[in-house]
């Protein structure tokens, strides 16, 4: 019957609410993990990436929009570690912080496919447009869900809902957002440098 | 776990619509998958229809009304859609809400000792991000240029804009997707309230082989179901914004995608899904062969074995799928021998059927009938596979009509015949009344022969060379003897779709007028029967019983002796004369004297 850990009711409580966001984050891992399947494997078969005469993505703008999603999710660490330490009305200020480099983010996204746009790399223009847009956008798609969680956590910690014995359910929020970051990062490696 | 009691709601909407009780959620469930069934049964019929009657003759009864353009016939493009939507519905909207959706929602918490789901609100919104679904489905059907046609496996460049034109299969590809969140909701519950909420002294080898069954099908859902969700993104976003990662003649010197990329998608997410499909199944047969033998479930710790082993083994196969592909030789090989192990763990699973059920006090009831025909379709499906997983055989089988018969045995007539196991069991949980006996024999002996002729003709037809997915097979000469062959299995098939009138009627009567359920009418010894009312209260339990047992204590000499009855529930103290009577009844000397 194994071994029985007696945890006080809230820790449990808490294990629970973690353990369900950790099973739906292994979940989206898969999902990703399909999407780069997918462009390893065109990748493998390609004679030369990018395909010849495609010029290669500029790496500026990802890196400094790379830079702004790590700040975002430490800005938000660092909010929810103060609201752990009971610092209540530190939530909200990180939580607005956080959400302004999430917007700053798309934003920069949404300008380097504009750039990209009337470069003439278009969706339609074969392996490594589709990649670029297809991959980015559900990504975009995803930050842009994490910011309405973040919004819903932004208006709940001004409303005082939060405090520091309930902090799992801003956590798990947070949790949600640091994968989207993750995968961003892998994204910036494997589709801008490499 | 501290399970709180939440109230009851009184208003209609919060009760039955947007219910958070998993009792409802799962006859929500079981509901929208029953009408699918209904859909995918004609589809099938449809089908058949065609194979019996190539060109021209109008479909009876239906054909008006749904192909009212020929005057009922079957045209080669209404062909592909009636073949494609068959397959998708059976298997995305029929039998995964009713065996997972539906069983798992009402089975796991009851037999479990939970009060509700880990996520009561997450249980819901997967209910209703099924039903958005399920509206694209019939959305699809009532496009321009009609439902998807691309086949159920939605190969590119057939499901491409090239292939498929029209909003047909954009929006099979969207409620793929959309099914596939509602999917991985239920499963995030699923693994969440196993792992969180079994109700104390359970530990996971004093789980109900029914839950270990829904328990490992959840993890291969949420673990396989987002790599079909993302190929069903990717193939959306080349039918919606011209993307080409799938277009298919766009080879890599013109910088276009990779169609194969998409069977590499499908299938690494396709094999794992026939094990969830089947698991479940499995867990059910387990426990009603051993409830009805009235003995222990033989070798428990070996079931779960076996399947745990399935479970990790169906995520390493899925190349078999694609052999015919020009698959690296060694890679095949390894891929054919991955797949032929997996026979080991399924074959001890069944001797452990066999060696439950041998010697036992049988009880002939309709659940048990059920779950004998699924170990009897499924020992027929599992041996035929064995020729697929085999190259130097599969290069003659493969896409011919034999695939078609092993894999219906295995997925569709195993599935549904455990389905219908669970139904007939748990119904009188469910609704608080049993079912007719006499009709649910009749039900049983019907679908199991049909079934067996039906399948077992598309195997004879598959081995003589028959092509699956043709509008009209006898075109080709060499098997055009092979008519009268099809031709009896659509009688067959026919049969077996009236055989389910018994089972319709059954079903609504016995709703409304089936006799009253006792508490524990099967005499069976898990949790939900014997620690909760018929049909439960809101909360399931009042108090959260502590679990001293596994869940297969029949045929006990002891318990026999002192309670006069061969069960003993999972909670249920021995008598204080049991202790008594095993020092009175084991006489030092007697147990010496070898």
């Amino acid at each position: 019957m194994g071994t029985i850990v007696e945890l006080r009711p809230r820790a449990r409580e808490d294990f629970t609410q973690s353990l369900g966001m950790m099973i739906g984050l292994a979940s989206w891992t898969m999902m990703f993990g399909a999407l780069f399947f997918m462009y390893f494997g065109m990748r493998a078969n390609a004679p030369m990436w990018p395909p010849a005469g495609t010029p290669r993505l500029p790496v500026a703008l990802p890196a400094v929009n790379t830079a702004v999603l790590a700040a975002s999710s430490l800005a938000l660490w660092r909010g929810v570690s103060q609201l752990a330490k009971g610092r209540r009305g530190a939530l909200a200020p990180w939580v607005g912080v956080a959400m302004v480099l999430g917007i700053a983010f798309v934003t920069l996204q949404v300008m380097g496919w504009r750039t990209q746009l009337a470069a003439g790399l278009l969706p339609s223009s074969g392996a490594y447009g589709s990649v670029f847009y297809g991959l980015t956008a559900l990504h975009a798609v995803h930050v842009a869900a994490g910011l309405l969680v973040l919004l819903v956590v932004l208006v709940r910690s001004l409303l005082g809902t939060y405090t520091e014995h309930n902090v799992i359910r801003v956590r798990v929020a947070a949790m949600f957002w640091h994968f989207v970051d993750a995968v961003w990062l892998l994204m910036f490696v494997s589709i801008y440098l490499f | 776990m501290e399970q709180h009691i939440h109230p009851e709601p009184t208003n209609f909407i919060w009760k039955y619509v947007f219910t958070i009780d998993h009792k409802v959620i799962a006859k929500q469930f079981l509901f929208t998958g029953l009408t699918f069934l209904l859909v995918g049964g004609t589809l099938a019929m449809m089908i058949r229809w065609q194979w019996a009657f190539p060109w021209g003759a109008p479909v009876p009864v239906i054909g008006k009304l749904l192909l009212p353009t020929t005057g009922g016939a079957i045209t080669p493009p209404a062909y592909a859609s009636i073949f494609t939507m068959h397959g998708l519905i059976m298997i995305f909207w029929a039998i995964t809400p009713i065996l997972i959706g539906a069983f798992g929602n009402f089975t796991i918490p009851l037999m479990i000792g939970a009060r509700d789901m880990a996520f009561p609100r997450l249980n819901m919104y997967s209910y209703w991000m099924f039903f958005v679904s399920s509206v694209f489905v019939v959305l699809s059907f009532t496009s321009q240029l009609g439902a998807a046609s691309g086949g159920w496996t939605t190969y590119p460049p057939l499901s491409t804009n090239v292939g498929s034109p029209g909003w047909g299969q954009t929006y099979m590809a969207l409620a793929i997707f959309s099914t596939g969140i509602s999917t991985i909701m239920g499963g995030i519950n699923y693994i969440v309230t196993v792992i969180r909420f079994r109700a104390p002294g359970m530990g996971y080898m004093q789980m109900p082989l029914t839950i270990w069954g829904m328990w490992l099908t959840a993890i291969l859902n949420v673990l396989f179901v987002p790599v079909l969700g993302s190929a069903a993104l990717l193939l959306a976003l080349d039918r919606l914004f011209g993307t080409r990662f799938f277009v298919a003649g766009a080879a890599v010197g013109t910088h276009g995608g990779d169609p194969m990329l998409f069977q590499h998608l499908f299938w690494i997410f396709g094999h794992p899904e026939v094990y969830i499909l089947i698991l479940p199944a499995w867990g059910i047969v387990c426990d009603l062969l051993s409830f009805f033998a009235r003995k222990p479930a033989f070798w428990y710790r070996g079931s779960v074995f076996a399947m745990v082993a399935v479970t990790v083994l169906s995520a390493v196969v899925y190349g078999h799928h694609m052999y015919q592909t020009g698959m690296a030789p060694l890679l095949g090989l390894g891929f054919e021998i991955l797949t032929l192990t997996i026979s080991v763990p399924a074959v001890l699973l069944f001797v452990n059927w066999l060696n439950t059920i041998w010697k036992g006090s049988i009880r002939l009831q309709t659940p048990m009938l059920f779950a004998l025909g699924m170990v009897f379709v499924f020992g027929a499906g599992g041996l035929t596979g064995l020729l697929l997983g085999t190259i130097s055989t599969d290069i003659y089988l493969h896409d011919t009509m034999y695939v078609v018969g092993h894999f219906h045995l295995t997925m569709a007539a195993a599935s549904f015949l455990a389905s219908f196991a669970a139904l007939y069991f748990w119904f009188p949980k469910m609704f608080g009344r049993m079912m007719n006996e006499t009709l649910g024999k009749f039900h049983f002996w019907g679908s199991v022969i049909f079934i067996t002729l039906v399948f077992g003709g598309q195997l004879l037809a598959g081995y003589s060379g028959q092509h699956r997915r043709l509008f009209d097979p006898f075109q080709y000469e060499y098997i055009t003897h092979l008519k009268l062959l099809n031709r009896w299995t659509s009688y067959f098939a026919f049969a077996l779709f009236f055989t389910q009138t018994t089972f319709v009627f059954n079903f609504f009567f016995s709703i409304f007028a089936g006799k009253k359920a006792t508490d524990n009418p099967w005499e069976v010894t898990t949790l939900d029967w014997t620690h909760t009312a018929t049909p439960p209260v809101y909360h399931n339990f009042d108090v959260v019983p502590t679990v001293v047992r596994g869940p297969h204590e029949y045929a006990n000499p002891e318990v026999k002796r002192l309670l006069k009855r061969d069960w003993i529930d999972q909670v249920e103290a021995m008598p204080e004369a049991a202790s008594a009577g095993i020092v009175v009844g084991a006489e030092p000397e007697a147990l010496g004297a070898e």
